[in-house]
């Protein structure tokens, strides 16, 4: 099929897209506990979420990329506990105040899609 | 830190980033007990497909836009390694075409746009006086000047300048340097916001009779500056000699500052105009001016000029002689600079820039042919980049990077050709256009230049990329064959474009061939005189030496005489100004008979009939006896005779009349009649003209001043022209040391040089007739080519089928002939509607004339199909056999 590799690309882009909002907060929560690397974040989430969640690599470094772009996280490379070299992301004063916004949107959302559901 | 480098750090960073998400996912697995092997292939699935992950990510990073440009980059270059030949032919083609393009647009860019070099010089306008035409302009005397300043209203400022007179000469470190000297009034440089570079200049003060703050000061030019005193930083204050007469510099100008404009080839000087006796009446012993002047803010010229033409009315009443009143009866007010460019030039030159596009775009088509065909010839290529994933915009964006790389090669060839090409033109460019050929490629011209390349580069790239992406992938892959039907909608677009060539091409052809016989007609127009084998010395006369003597008896006659016995000369001459010379024109009113008499008045010594081999219609020329105290004569010209004589069919009629008064109670009388010569241009008629004995001029005669002035020296030779100018030089040199400044040319030269801008756009048009002609033979020869290359199969199958080879032939050639038919119809349309433009050139020749035409068209027409024969013979040779086993 001749498209067969764009439509994957284009898969990524929607779940990114799909996701944003929603990643993106997620990931600013996780860094709040403390910073972390990339496989740190992905396990964080699966184990918090009781496995629910399960952020794919595609999906995660496009995000903690744009978002260290955006100055909402920061980078740098160092020694792990298991004495490995990883880059460690933490969260920024400006990423707090996206997160809080961020959760306040959240929670409008939730509560009226909540009293929707419920009548 | 570079971009390359920062790019290549963060892609590295990305890989280890995610390399070590991996092993610290296999790290886990292996701890909660699975064996590395699974750990990693579970790892691995899990973490999907990493390329991708990684492209996504770096395409946050916003530079994946530039890493696609360098592969484009990479791929172009790489194409034109693969097929030189086509390269060389695109660059090469679209270089003459931004080559001409960028040349004549240099050449109109400081003839016609530069901007003057004043401060807001849109309100600066030139004031003149006029008679009762528009060809009588007359400078104004200063008591017309000062009621100009009494009662006008529409101007801020007026000033007013005129030449020091003569030529000047001002004394430098080493030699004397002839330079433009301008006596100016004190406001000028302060109304064209000019400051000097170095001093104070000149004190703004109201012109007095008396002298005044500005008395025998100087300002230079800054080339005057540099060139006579070394740029000494300590001249302010030093005192120099102009002519012999002590001045006090005041001031240095600035680079490139000049005025009046056109007259800063040598470098200025200025002093400040002080009144005299001469500026306290209003007739020819007045001196006169030339007057620029600032109009107020929001005032036009045209609303000058209505109250100036009040005005000029109650000025022009004072004149006291009743011909001096109508001669400055009239005002004209023009934009400066409006009038100092010829209108001829200025027509030839716009014309020339059209010529210039119409190859450009020929090129441009040409190019687009061949793109076109390459496009066609690489669908397939483009259908499997298509069908591998690569998106519509990648691939128009990856050919129009190719079509860049190939038009910026261009450019860069073209600008090598474009500076050869003003070379070029300075030498063939008449020397009274006075164009400045040595700046370079400034920076206007670079942006046209730039500019030129993207269109080239859009207009030919990206058309035939999006009829290639515009195809669908699927039949580009299944069908073998190149003959889609799309194959055949494309060969005849491509046919329609060298048609729009050949047609262009033609219009060009016409005009150069019209020229051409323009310069044949002017050639042979008998022109009354030999030209060959002589020398002439355009005389640079240090007039200021001989104020109070004669120049005649003290310079000229014993120049003639030591000339005249220089090794290798069989006779040497002077005169005013030597037939076409364009160096000097003085008119004088005259009464004879009663009668009034408009003629040129011109002096030569007897010598000069015998080295221009001039027959007499009457009479006889000035002869050795006709001396100072023998009794005065005048020769004159058969327009002097068709115009005045009693009888208008016997120039006999006119020996033996009195003219002119060599001075008071000395007359001089009409001797002979000189055979018809042209005076300033092959391609007009002669004006009446007196000729006068120059050994007869003393300083009491009316021509004394003019003759100071303007001298050419001619002599005969047979000596080669290297040999015979330095020795001339020498001779000059030893008469007076300013006389090394004399200009050097031959007779030949002289008529050459005066064909003007019809030989510069004849020999424009050759170039350019020439390049278009190639252009146009290519781009039939490519396309045909490539037509039978790919009909190879069908060629094949008709042979086989029984088709003889002589009909195959006869296939490709009558297609060519087709498109050149129809192209050479649309061209003769073309050239026939564009006759106007080149109409104003053409001596001799109809701009519809039939045999330029004809020839224009058939030459077009055989070139052709001399082009079209190579492939048509290819086609008709094609083996059966192997066409049809063949891909």
């Amino acid at each position: 099929m001749p498209t067969s590799m764009k439509s994957d690309r284009e898969n990524y882009r929607n779940r990114i897209e799909l996701l944003q909002g929603t990643l993106d907060m997620l990931i600013l929560k996780t860094l709040q506990w403390g910073p972390q690397h990339g496989y740190g974040i992905t396990q964080a989430l699966r184990s918090r979420s009781a496995d629910v969640l399960q952020v794919e690599t595609g999906s995660l470094y496009p995000a903690l990329h744009r978002m260290e772009r955006q100055k909402w996280i920061a980078a740098d490379w160092r020694q792990t506990e298991q004495n490995q070299r990883a880059r460690i992301y933490r969260i920024t004063a400006e990423g707090r105040r996206q997160l809080a916004n961020d959760r306040s949107k959240w929670d409008t959302m939730v509560a009226a899609i909540a009293s929707i559901m419920e009548t | 830190m570079s971009f390359w480098q920062g790019f290549g750090t963060r892609k590295s960073d990305l890989d280890e980033e995610l390399a070590t998400h991996l092993q610290m996912a296999i790290a886990d697995r292996v701890a909660r007990g699975e064996s590395s092997e699974e750990a990693r292939a579970a790892a691995e699935l899990e973490m999907g497909n990493l390329p991708l992950a990684k492209d996504v990510t770096r395409e946050t990073w916003g530079w994946v836009s530039m890493e696609r440009l360098v592969q484009d980059l990479k791929y172009a270059l790489r194409q034109m390694r693969r097929s030189p030949g086509f390269a060389a032919t695109v660059i090469g083609t679209l270089a003459v075409g931004i080559g001409a393009a960028a040349a004549m647009f240099t050449v109109v860019d400081h003839v016609l746009l530069r901007p003057l070099p004043y401060k807001d010089a849109a309100r600066l306008v030139s004031v003149e006086e006029e008679g009762k035409s528009a060809k009588e302009i007359w400078n104004a005397p200063w008591l017309d000047i000062a009621q100009w300043k009494a009662e006008s209203h529409s101007f801020e400022n007026i000033a007013f300048s005129s030449g020091l007179g003569g030529r000047t000469y001002l004394e430098g470190k080493g030699a004397s340097l002839q330079v433009d000297g301008q006596k100016v009034s004190s406001n000028l440089f302060g109304m064209l916001g000019a400051k000097p570079a170095l001093g104070r200049g000149f004190v703004d003060e109201q012109p007095s009779f008396g002298a005044g703050k500005n008395a025998d000061g100087i300002v230079l030019s800054h080339a005057v500056w540099e060139a006579a005193f070394g740029a000494d930083k300590g001249i302010i204050g030093r005192v120099v000699r102009v002519n012999d007469v002590p001045y006090t510099v005041l001031g240095v100008m600035r680079p490139g500052f000049v005025y009046p404009l056109g007259h800063g080839f040598a470098g200025q000087v200025w002093t400040v105009n002080q009144l005299g006796s001469r500026d306290q009446g209003r007739d020819y012993k007045s001196d006169h001016y030339d007057v620029i002047a600032r109009l107020r803010r929001g005032v036009q010229p045209a609303q000058a000029m209505t109250e100036m033409a009040a005005i000029q009315k109650r000025v022009a009443a004072q004149y006291e002689d009743a011909e001096d009143r109508a001669d400055h009866n009239n005002i004209l007010v023009e934009r400066y600079g409006q009038s100092l460019v010829d209108a001829d030039v200025k027509k030839a030159l716009l014309a020339l820039l059209a010529a210039a596009g119409v190859l450009w775009l020929i090129a441009s088509v040409n190019v687009t042919n061949l793109l076109l065909a390459r496009s066609m010839a690489r669908q397939r290529e483009i259908a499997m980049r298509g069908a591998l994933g690569a998106s519509r915009g990648r691939v128009l964006q990856q050919m129009v990077v190719e079509g860049l790389v190939l038009s910026s090669c261009a450019a860069l060839l073209g600008i090598g050709l474009a500076l050869g090409a003003i070379r070029l033109t300075g030498a063939v460019a008449p020397i009274h256009l006075n164009l400045d050929f040595s700046t370079h490629v400034d920076f206007t011209i670079l942006g046209v230049l730039c500019g030129l390349t993207l269109l080239s580069a859009v207009v030919s790239s990206a058309w035939p990329a999006l009829v290639a992406v515009r195809a669908p992938i699927e039949p580009a892959l299944k069908q073998g064959g190149q003959q889609t039907g799309a194959g055949r909608k494309h060969n005849r677009l491509r046919s329609g474009l060298v048609a729009v060539e050949v047609a262009m091409s033609l219009t060009l052809l016409v005009a150069c061939g019209l020229l051409l016989r323009t310069i044949y007609t002017l050639r042979h127009v008998p022109l009354g005189y030999r030209t060959d084998h002589i020398v002439v010395a355009n005389l640079s006369i240090p007039s200021y030496r001989y104020v109070n003597k004669s120049v005649v008896s003290s310079l000229y006659q014993p120049l003639l005489e030591r000339a005249q016995h220089l090794h290798g000369v069989s006779s040497a001459g002077l005169m005013s100004e030597v037939p076409l010379g364009q160096t000097f024109n003085i008119m004088f009113t005259l009464r004879m008979n009663g009668n009034s008499i408009m003629a040129g008045m011109k002096t030569a010594s007897p010598d000069m009939q015998k080295i221009f081999g001039m027959k007499m219609l009457a009479g006889r020329f000035f002869t050795n006896e006709d001396t100072p105290t023998s009794a005065g004569v005048v020769v004159v010209n058969p327009a002097f005779a068709a115009e005045y004589a009693p009888n208008k069919h016997d120039p006999n009629s006119l020996l033996g009349m009195t003219v002119w008064n060599l001075r008071k109670g000395v007359p001089a009388k009409i001797v002979g009649v000189l055979d018809n010569e042209r005076q300033k241009t092959v391609a007009e008629p002669s004006q009446p003209e007196i000729e006068l004995c120059l050994c007869q001029i003393t300083p009491d005669s009316g021509i004394y001043q003019p003759s100071t002035i303007a001298m050419d020296l001619a002599v005969r030779t047979q000596e080669p022209t290297a040999v015979m100018i330095p020795e001339l030089r020498d001779l000059l040199k030893q008469a007076s040391p300013e006389l090394a400044n004399s200009t050097f040319t031959t007779m030949d030269q002289i008529v050459e040089d005066s064909f003007g801008s019809q030989r510069l756009a004849a020999h424009l048009l050759e170039v350019f007739g020439g390049a278009a002609l190639m252009l146009c033979v290519g781009g039939l020869y490519g396309l045909l080519a490539y037509v039978v290359t790919q009909r190879t199969r069908e060629m094949g199958v008709r042979i086989a089928l029984g088709a003889q080879r002589g009909n195959l032939l006869w296939l490709v050639m009558r297609q060519a002939g087709t498109m050149l038919l129809v192209g050479v119809a649309v061209g003769l349309g073309l050239a026939l509607a564009s006759g106007r433009l080149v109409r104003g050139f053409l001596y001799g020749v109809q701009a519809h004339d039939g045999w330029t035409l004809a020839g224009a068209a058939l030459l077009l027409f055989l070139s052709g199909m001399l082009a079209a024969y190579l492939p048509a013979r290819r086609a008709a040779r094609v083996n059966p056999i192997e066409a049809l086993r063949a891909d």
